[in-house]
């Protein structure tokens, strides 16, 4: 019997991620998602065609996600990050309980129970707690945001932040950097104001353990320290923690399809084109 | 100017389950433009708030009501609110403030610097009023400064404050105790209004008419109670968006026949509905309950796409500001004083939920309620919405979220951020993304217990 492969797409905010997997991944890939590679999601998914050395026909499912996920005219179906982010992690790290997703414009927390969601909360409406509040306060300190968290640990004494307003917190980190503070302490003090942020929200579920940690906030060592120190215990970060809503795209695309075959249903599906996303269409 | 601008995108309309509901547009249209009639033939007019316990008083003096918490409603219903809040933040009030005070200062404000209604205002517009009867209760600290602040632009007009409160919960302490108190203050509160209404127009309380009015809206409990806990039958024929216009004869028409009769006819309709297994939507997967905050009234589609998605609202907790009064502790036929049997009603409806609350340690009388409603309707998961503009409704929703999880650990639960009137804090693609994963849950939650 032909393998079979299942594409998860996850347009988050600020980052497009595609990955193809069977019975493991076979291939992924993370590219900007910005105001014109919004439109442009088949590009990805055309690198990760060829990644895996496989044409769109091969694909017997696609399942969208993210906040874009209604923007892509070849997925076969669209699915809540909330419910890509509670399978894909359960399939990584299947000791989870808790999720906590830091992504570029809003940031979540899920309970997992049996490799689903049952319950989440979520922050959409501030930049603080986000990624976008590193991004600006980066910007601000003259770092690049990849450096944030290795240069955090250099820190002696965090400076505290005060403004709970990224745009205010803007301001307060040039004039902690102008009155001589170390920029590692600056920025240990920023992790520690977004992390509290962050934990405020996730404590409005009753946090579990174990508590995986992902989106691109993951990513950066001094915030996820910042955050174990609010918990007061060790999270699980997964290798790439990017990926996991598209991961949990693709593994509910295939429970989608085997769920299909076993009731003897046959699954509508988009055509096998890749077009341009649309905004409007 | 832009305060001059129409809205650009005429709202869409939200879909009724209940022929009652779909009338109510008409009857609110015809509610204000009787007051902009009585203006013209000279009848006293009074700003009035919603829930202070004057119903009764106000229409046995055919004083003339201009509810302003309903006009801001009104105004941002029809996402034509923005232009009134920007004049408000141009006299210098914060955005932060409540925003139905906002709406109703900046419409005031430029209607006075204007001489006349501003362009093109909804439904006719809000009119300068004789007087101003306010009440904060001891729940929305806005309302009491909210009169104040209009007498900056209308200085003339009189204002009267009554105080209404209830005694406070404590869980080893029987608010009995202290009740007695309460109502006493009541009533001079509300006898001191009757004199100054009095003394407005120049007329005398007809006291039998009151005595009247008085039983008629304990006939009106009674038969809103009954009806909307008709809504427990599965399919619910009827939801909370539905209930968000059939607000309106509860808190803008009591004590009158109008508000009586509408439910006497939702009643009969939904008895229909349920006869014939009518539900709000044919296939009703998940029942949940609006289990706090007020409306954004600019956004009650989105009630349409939770029933796209299978759910329904069979109950709510807002605006059912009635309990039945044969099921209070005390006969309240016997209180035949209006006035006191008026303060009897109010304090006894506060502390409904009291007695619940002390016979659960670390519960509360909100959360009793939840429970109580969750259990009778069938519920499987609670939504609320924290409006960012009116604190004093919705600080407290996540604490009572927190205590109701002690007892139903597994109950999904979906909090919307907005607000009640500015549409400028609305993400519509965001608020439905939100509802499509707690829909997601509630799935997940029903197929593990499947």
């Amino acid at each position: 019997m032909k393998s079979q492969y299942f594409a998860g797409v996850d347009i988050g905010s600020t980052m497009t991620k595609v990955v193809i997997m069977n019975q493991a991944i076979v291939a992924s890939v993370i590219g900007p998602t910005g105001p014109e590679h919004r439109k442009l999601a088949n590009r990805v998914m055309e690198e990760a065609l060829a990644k895996a050395k496989l044409s769109f026909d091969d694909i017997t499912y696609v399942v969208a996600t993210g906040y874009g996920r209604i923007n892509v005219p070849f997925a076969d179906k669209q699915i809540t990050e909330i419910s890509c982010h509670a399978r894909g992690v359960s399939y990584l790290l299947p000791e989870a309980r808790t999720v906590i997703d830091i992504g570029g414009q809003d940031s979540k927390a899920i309970k997992l129970s049996n490799g689903r969601a049952v319950d989440f909360v979520m922050n959409d409406k501030c930049a603080a707690g986000t990624g976008r509040f590193l991004e600006v306060t980066a910007e601000g300190l003259g770092v690049k945001l990849d450096d944030m968290g290795r240069l955090s640990l250099a820190a002696k004494n965090k400076v505290e932040i005060g403004s709970t307003c990224t745009v205010f917190a803007a301001q307060e980190v040039v004039a902690e950097l102008s009155a001589g503070m170390p920029l590692p302490d600056i920025i240990a003090g920023l992790h520690e104001a977004i992390a509290t942020r962050i934990y405020g929200m996730a404590r409005r579920l009753k946090i579990e353990r174990e508590v995986a940690l992902t989106g691109g906030g993951a990513k950066n060592i001094g915030l996820v320290k910042a955050l174990e120190v609010k918990l007061g215990y060790p999270v699980l970060v997964p290798p790439e923690p990017l990926l996991t809503g598209a991961i949990g795209a693709a593994l509910l695309g295939k429970d989608i399809v085997k769920k299909a075959a076993e009731s003897g249903i046959s699954l509508p599906r988009s055509e096998r084109r890749l077009r341009e996303a649309t905004l409007f269409g | 100017m832009t305060q001059e601008k129409k809205p650009e995108k005429k709202p869409e309309k939200r879909r009724t389950a209940t022929e009652a509901a779909s009338r109510i547009g008409a009857m609110s249209k015809a509610m204000i433009a009787s007051v902009l009639q009585a203006k013209e033939e000279g009848k006293p007019i009074a700003y009035t708030f919603i829930c202070c316990c004057y119903d009764e008083i106000i229409r046995a003096m055919d004083i003339v009501p201009h509810w302003v918490e309903n006009y801001a409603g009104i105004c941002g219903a029809k996402r034509d609110a923005q232009r009134f809040l920007e004049r408000a933040g141009a006299e210098n009030f914060s955005r932060s403030l409540c925003t139905y005070a906002l709406c109703g200062l900046g419409f005031d404000a430029w209607r006075e610097e204007l001489g006349e209604m501003p362009p093109n205002p909804p439904w006719g517009g809000q009119v300068r009023p004789n007087m101003m009867l306010g009440s904060g209760q001891i729940l929305c600290d806005p309302r009491n400064k909210w009169y104040q602040a209009a007498q900056h632009y209308v200085p003339d007009v009189p204002v009267y404050e009554i105080g209404l409160p209830w005694p406070p919960y404590e869980y080893d302490y029987d608010y009995r105790q202290v009740q007695d108190y309460y109502v006493k203050y009541i009533v001079e509160q509300l006898r001191g209004l009757v004199e100054f209404l009095e003394k407005q127009t120049g007329r005398k309380m007809d006291w039998d008419r009151l005595s009247e009015l008085v039983d008629l809206t304990d006939r009106t409990w009674n038969l809103i109670w009954e009806t909307y806990e008709l809504r427990r039958a599965v399919p619910s024929p009827m939801g909370t968006g539905d209930a968000m216009n059939t607000m309106v004869p509860i808190v803008f028409m009591m004590a009158t026949q109008q508000a009586y009769d509408f439910f006497r006819e939702l009643n009969d309709e939904l008895r229909r509905k349920i006869a014939n297994k009518e539900g709000e939507i044919p296939d009703e997967k998940y029942r949940l309950i609006w289990g706090g905050g007020l409306p954004s009234w600019f956004a009650l589609t989105d009630f349409n796409y939770f029933n796209s998605k299978g759910a329904v609202f069979p109950v709510e907790t807002t605006y059912r500001m009635v309990e039945a009064i044969y099921n209070f502790d005390i006969d309240l036929t016997k209180v035949t004083d209006p006035l006191e049997h008026i303060a009897w009603r109010w304090v006894k409806y506060w502390t409904y939920w009291y007695d619940k609350a002390r016979k659960r340690p670390g519960s509360h009388p909100d959360v009793e309620r939840l429970i109580q409603y969750i259990e009778d309707y069938k519920i499987d998961g609670i939504v609320m919405h924290e409006a960012f503009s009116c604190r004093t409704w919705h600080v407290g929703l996540i604490w009572q979220l927190n205590l109701l999880k002690k007892v139903y650990k597994n109950m999904p639960s979906l909090i919307l951020e907005s607000d009640i009137v500015d549409v400028s804090s609305y993400n519509e693609a965001d608020t439905r993304a939100r509802i499509d994963a707690f829909i997601d849950t509630l799935e997940a939650v029903k197929s593990k217990g499947r």
